[in-house]
């Protein structure tokens, strides 16, 4: 059975032509009812991956795939009438800062209520109605009276239920969060997780779930896509990236994760940055942070070419010079 | 209500401030203003010491400057705002009739170059970057360069005299009133303009649009109830300034094309020394304005909430 979203070959890039894309050759698959994670850290291309599939790229953005299909639709080739009847309805977003994603001069209720009255044609008296019961499904106290404020009388958790609750009034059958809890307080961040996990199972719905933190996604996902500097560096199960990660990034995002959170102010953080990968043309874009392209000498064949992505029997795959080295050997 | 309340003491207190101001104007400069009445009435210089002192008695010009305040301030509010030094006639007639003829010109100037800004505006933005883009702004920043004393006699040149399409001065009706509203309306137009785009080119790249989008509102849905009403807000501000500012009346334009307006008005009294009519005109032109201020306000804070509630005024 094919998957309920299938990514194929994607590249986006902004500028001038032949200027580096920041996807490149980005390959995903989400089956019915799977929560798949994409986690990597900013700025690696995780937001646009996600954009890509709601077609809503930011202006200036050109996007080539082999095709990105949903349940069967090619979104890729889609007009905006046909995005229009799959957005807010099939597939729903959420979004990294909630209270800036809301209207500023619109009410909550007016704004949960708008797709109630577009879609199920519901009365403005229905509709109200409706809105309350949303807004306290997702476990907003008050409702009434949060239906009447503005998106800056609320705080963020509260701006990211209501977010939720607009998401799902339509029953998608995938939902793409976006970091969803990045800017929320931890205990917050707990809160809005478990409401998240809740409503995928009460719904059944697929999750294309996205965050820089491996702590965040580990509980939720099914399967984890680690992403470095607009490339899938490594995909598998949970369990495969969390006990045997073969990506010497991913091995480093679990440190970032973990540490963190037992060793609480002294954060573990990976030498230099993401943009570091932006002069690399043909070899391995981690290679100038990576910790064991000394010790593995696999110098010559990490700077002359990218590693493919390559797998094991157990279906992870991976795109390093060593780890293919070791499998080689063994 | 609190908010209501302060702007109705600010309104008081700055027009009882104004109105004090504007009364002493004939007695700050140097002169006699008995004299001056006479002058202005008569346009003889040699005056007869016996006729200034009737009028300084009658005009009670001779009692102390507060009392003179307080019987100018009694009649005011009485709705006697004097007589006319030169026609005679009353202030008040004089003064409605030509504010109402300024207001009607620079109403429909400043709506029309609303409507025509707001629509530029927004496409200029939608396509910002491209050809529609560069048009619109180019010749927005062209009329901004734009005299009205330039425009005035251009717009009569080609619609009055070349083509005879339209009256080129008076004051007489519709067909009257289009080029004068014309010439008014294209520099306050090019600014609603640029403003319009600027807050639209906002908008259009704030996450809130974004967020609309990713719930299948199409995107003319999401900018109707999610953009217009925020890219209005800078355009509101704009429109209120200049709608203050020319109620005061524009002399260039009601000279060119002979409106018998408050621009007018205002410079034939003020060469005349015709004070009564100063005073009435200035008291009237600053009410108008901080109504005005206070109204657009009261609007901003209708159409954006953040306002309302950060003065605590919920
Ligand atoms: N509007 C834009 N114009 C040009 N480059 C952009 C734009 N938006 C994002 N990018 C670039 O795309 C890359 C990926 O961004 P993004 O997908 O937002 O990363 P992430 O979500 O993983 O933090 C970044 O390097 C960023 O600089
Ligand atoms: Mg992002």
């Amino acid at each position: 059975m094919p998957d309920q979203l299938e990514i194929d070959n994607l590249t986006v890039s902004f500028g001038a032509e032949g200027a580096p894309p920041v996807l490149d050759g980005v390959s995903l698959g989400v089956a019915k009812g799977e929560v798949l994670a994409i986690v990597g850290e900013s700025g690696s291309g995780k937001s646009m991956t996600a954009m890509s599939v709601m077609k809503l790229l930011p202006r200036g953005a050109r996007m080539k795939a082999g095709g990105i299909r949903f349940d069967g639709v090619d979104i890729l080739g889609a007009d905006e009438r046909t995005m229009n009847r799959i957005r807010g309805d099939r597939v729903s977003m959420l979004f990294q800062q909630p209270k800036r994603m809301l209207d500023p001069t619109a009410t909550v209720g007016r704004q949960v209520a708008e797709p109630l009255r577009r879609y199920a044609g519901l009365s403005r008296h229905k509709a109200a109605d409706r809105v309350i019961e949303l807004l306290s499904d997702v476990g907003i106290a008050e409702p009434e009276r949060r239906a009447k404020a503005y998106a800056h009388q609320l705080s963020g958790g509260i701006a990211q239920r209501v977010m939720i609750a607009m998401a799902l009034a339509g029953e998608p059958e995938l939902l793409i969060a976006d970091e969803p809890t990045t800017a929320l307080d931890v205990t917050v961040e707990v809160q809005v997780l478990r409401l998240i996990a809740t409503k995928r199972a009460e719904l059944g719905m697929s999750v294309l779930f996205i965050s820089h933190d491996l702590g965040v996604v580990s509980s939720l996902a099914d399967r984890i896509a680690v992403m470095y500097a607009g490339r899938i560096v490594e995909v598998g199960t949970t369990d495969q990236i969390l006990r045997q990660p073969q990506h010497p990034y991913t091995r480093s995002l679990i440190k970032c994760a973990t540490l963190a959170r037992e060793l609480d102010g002294s954060l573990f953080v990976i030498p230099g940055d993401v943009s570091s990968a932006r002069s690399i043309t043909k070899g391995c874009r981690f290679m100038p942070r990576c910790p064991v392209v000394e010790e593995a000498h696999l110098h010559d064949s990490c700077d002359a070419e990218e590693p493919p992505l390559s797998g094991c029997a157990n279906g992870q795959v991976s795109r390093c010079w060593a780890t293919i080295e070791t499998r080689r050997s063994a | 209500m609190l908010y209501l309340l302060r702007r109705v003491v600010v309104l008081l207190t700055t027009l009882l401030l104004v109105s004090f101001l504007v009364f002493m104007l004939p007695y700050l400069t140097p002169g006699d203003p008995a004299r001056k009445i006479l002058r202005a009435r008569t346009g003889d210089l040699d005056l007869d010491p016996e006729t200034v002192e009737r009028l300084r008695i009658e005009y009670g010009l001779d009692l102390p400057i507060m009392q003179q305040y307080w019987n100018w301030l009694k009649d005011a509010l009485g709705g006697d705002i004097g007589i006319s030094y030169t026609s005679g006639r009353p202030v008040a007639g004089m003064l409605g009739s030509a504010l109402a003829n300024t207001a009607t010109l620079a109403i429909s100037a400043l709506l029309f170059a609303l409507v025509v800004a707001l629509i530029l505006g927004t496409i200029a933005a939608v396509k910002r970057g491209k050809p529609a883009d560069s048009v619109i702004t180019t010749i927005t920043q062209g009329f901004v360069a734009i005299p009205e004393y330039w425009m005035g006699p251009l717009l009569v040149l080609v619609f009055a005299l070349n083509m005879g399409v339209l009256p080129s001065a008076g004051w007489k009706g519709p067909l009257w009133m289009i080029l004068p509203c014309l010439t008014l309306a294209l520099r306050p137009m090019s600014y609603f303009t640029q403003v319009t785009r600027a807050s639209m080119v906002d908008v259009l790249e704030s996450p809130h649009i974004t967020a609309a989008r990713s719930r299948g509102l199409s995107f003319g849905e999401t900018m109707l109830k999610h953009g217009v009403r925020n890219a209005l807000l800078p355009v509101v501000t704009l429109f209120s300034v200049w709608l203050a500012g020319l109620l005061g009346g524009s002399v260039v334009v009601e000279v060119i094309f002979a409106i018998p307006g408050m621009g007018r008005m205002l410079y034939q009294a003020i060469t005349n020394g015709d004070v009564p009519i100063i005073q009435a005109s200035v008291v009237c032109v600053v009410g108008l304005t901080v109504i005005i201020t206070t109204a657009t306000d009261a609007l901003y804070r209708l159409i954006n909430p953040t306002v309302r509630t950060s003065h605590g005024t919920r």
